[in-house]
C-alpha cells in the first residue's frame, strides 16, 4: 500500500513538466496558428504558409523535437533548456493543425461579417481583432480541446530526451523496482485524469457562452 | 450624389443588372422597388463596392454606408456596442456623444430597451431596426438600406419612415432604399426607380401621381 501511495506522489511529481509543455505549447500554438491562418486568409504569403504547414504535419514530431533541441546551439548560438525546446517545438506543430482548425473556423462566418465591417469602414486589423476573431475562437472552442488533448499526450516524446514529464517518471521508477506494470499503470492514470479534466473544463465553458 | 452610367452586373453568366444608369441628388431619397429576383440587393451592393461591376461606372461624393437586407449585426455584441463600436474606433474623442446618439437612435426607433441584449436574443424586426441604427450611427452622406421594413408591423414601418425622413431633413442625408413595399416606398420616397429583368421599367417621382402604388402594381 506505502508503495502504491509514494509510487503515486513520485510519479505525480512529472505533472508539472506535462502540464507546462501542454500550456505552453498550446499557447504559442494558438497565437502562431491564429496568425499563420489570418496572413493566408488575407493572401499573404499563402504558398509559404502552405509549404510550413505541410511540412510541420509531414515529418515525425519526434524528429522535430530532436532536431529543436540538438540544432539549437549551431543554428541559434546557444542551447535550449529542455523545457523550451519542448514548448517551442510542440507549440509551433501544434500552430500547424491549429491553423487548419481557424480557417474552418473562418470559414464558418458569414461573408457578410466582413462585408459590414467593410461597410462600416473598421479597418482590417481591428476588424479581425475585435470582429472576426471572437466569434472564430468561440466557434472552434470544442475543436481546440481536442487540440490541447492530443498534445497533452504527445508532450510524452519529453521523456525520449529525458524530460522528467509523467512518462519518464514512470520509466524510472519501473526500471528502480524491476516492475513496469504498477507504473505505467499509475501513468496512464495521471493522463487520463488530466483528459477528463481538460474535458470537464471545456464543457463548462462551452455551457456558459456569453451569447445566444 | 451618387451618379451611376451602364452598369453591368453577371453571376455565372446570368445578367443581375443590364445597363443600369440614374443619377441621385444630395439629399434626395430614392426608392427602389422590383420583385424578388430583380437585382436590388445587387444594385445596392455594387454601390457599396461589396461587388465588382463587370462594366460601367460608379461616382458617389462622401461616405457610403450599408444596411444589410439579412442585418449582418455582430453577434457577440451587444445592441449597444453594435451601434457605438465603430464610430468610436474613429473618433475615440466622441465616445460620449456617440453614446447619446445611440441612446436616441434606439428611442426613435423604440428599442431603447434592448440596448444591452445580444443580437441573438432579438426579433427579426427588432434585428432589422437596429441595423438599420448601426447604420445611421456612421453619419453617413449617402445610406444605401436594403429591405428597412420587410419584417416590421404597420405603426413600426411608420416609425422607420419618420425616423429616416427626419434624418434626411436634418442632416441632408442621400438614400437609396430598396424595397418591395411599395406603399413604405410611396410614402417616404421623392422618387421610385422600378427594376425589372435587371433594366429600370419606370423612373418616376413619387409626387407626380395621385396614386403610383396602383401606377407600380400595374407595371410589376
Ligand atoms: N453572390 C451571388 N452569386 C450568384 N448569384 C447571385 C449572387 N447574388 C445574387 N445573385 C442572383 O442575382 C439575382 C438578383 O439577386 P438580388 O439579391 O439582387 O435580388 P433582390 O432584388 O434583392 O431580391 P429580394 O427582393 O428577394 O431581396 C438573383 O437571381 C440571385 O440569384
Ligand atoms: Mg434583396
Amino acid at each position: 500500500m506505502n508503495k502504491i501511495i509514494s509510487n503515486f506522489l513520485s510519479i505525480g511529481s512529472g505533472v508539472a513538466l506535462t502540464l507546462k509543455l501542454t500550456f505552453g505549447g498550446v499557447f504559442i500554438g494558438l497565437l502562431l496558428g491564429v496568425l499563420l491562418s489570418v496572413l493566408r486568409y488575407s493572401g499573404i504569403g499563402r504558398s509559404v504558409i502552405n509549404r510550413i504547414i505541410s511540412i510541420l504535419r509531414g515529418t515525425p514530431l519526434m524528429l522535430q523535437l530532436t532536431f529543436v533541441y540538438f540544432m539549437a546551439p549551431s543554428i541559434i548560438g546557444f542551447r535550449l533548456s529542455l523545457l523550451s525546446a519542448g514548448i517551442l517545438t510542440f507549440g509551433v506543430n501544434s500552430s500547424a493543425y491549429i491553423a487548419e482548425i481557424v480557417r474552418a473556423g473562418i470559414e464558418s462566418l458569414p461573408k457578410g461579417q466582413f462585408e459590414a465591417a467593410q461597410a462600416l469602414e473598421i479597418p482590417r486589423f481591428y476588424m479581425w481583432k475585435d470582429i472576426i476573431l471572437p466569434q472564430v475562437i468561440v466557434n472552434i472552442f470544442p475543436a481546440m480541446i481536442n487540440e490541447v488533448i492530443a498534445l497533452l499526450k504527445e508532450t510524452a516524446l519529453i521523456a525520449t530526451l529525458g524530460g522528467m514529464d509523467i512518462m519518464r517518471k514512470s520509466q524510472t521508477i519501473a526500471a528502480e523496482q524491476y516492475d513496469y506494470f504498477m507504473p505505467l499503470c499509475i501513468a496512464g492514470i495521471y493522463y487520463y485524469g488530466l483528459v477528463l479534466f481538460i474535458e470537464f473544463i471545456g464543457r463548462k465553458f462551452e455551457s456558459c457562452k456569453s451569447y445566444a | 450624389m451618387l451618379k451611376i452610367r451602364e452598369v453591368c452586373k453577371a453571376f455565372n453568366n446570368i445578367n443581375v443588372l443590364k445597363n443600369i444608369s440614374f443619377d441621385v441628388e444630395k439629399s434626395d431619397i430614392l426608392g427602389c422597388a422590383g420583385p424578388s429576383g430583380c437585382g436590388k440587393s445587387t444594385l445596392l451592393r455594387c454601390i457599396q463596392k461589396l461587388e465588382i461591376i463587370d462594366q460601367g461606372t460608379i461616382e458617389s461624393n462622401g461616405r457610403v454606408c450599408f444596411m444589410f437586407q439579412d442585418f449582418q449585426l455582430f453577434p457577440h455584441m451587444t445592441v449597444f456596442q453594435n451601434l457605438t463600436y465603430a464610430p468610436t474606433l474613429k473618433n475615440k474623442n466622441k465616445k460620449e456623444d456617440y453614446q447619446k446618439q445611440a441612446v436616441k437612435i434606439l428611442e426613435d426607433l423604440g428599442i431603447e430597451s434592448k440596448a444591452n441584449i445580444y443580437p441573438g436574443a432579438l426579433s427579426g424586426g427588432q434585428k432589422q431596426r437596429v441595423a438599420l441604427a448601426r447604420s445611421l450611427m456612421t453619419n453617413p452622406d449617402i445610406l444605401l438600406c436594403d429591405e428597412p421594413t420587410s419584417g416590421l408591423d404597420v405603426s413600426t414601418t411608420m416609425d422607420v419612415v419618420s425616423l429616416l425622413k427626419s434624418i434626411n431633413e436634418q442632416f441632408g442625408v442621400t438614400m437609396v432604399i430598396a424595397s418591395h413595399d411599395l406603399d413604405f416606398l410611396t410614402k417616404i420616397s421623392d422618387r421610385i426607380i422600378l427594376l425589372k429583368n435587371g433594366t429600370i421599367t419606370i423612373d418616376i417621382n413619387a409626387q407626380e401621381w395621385n396614386d403610383p402604388v396602383n401606377f407600380l402594381k400595374a407595371y410589376y
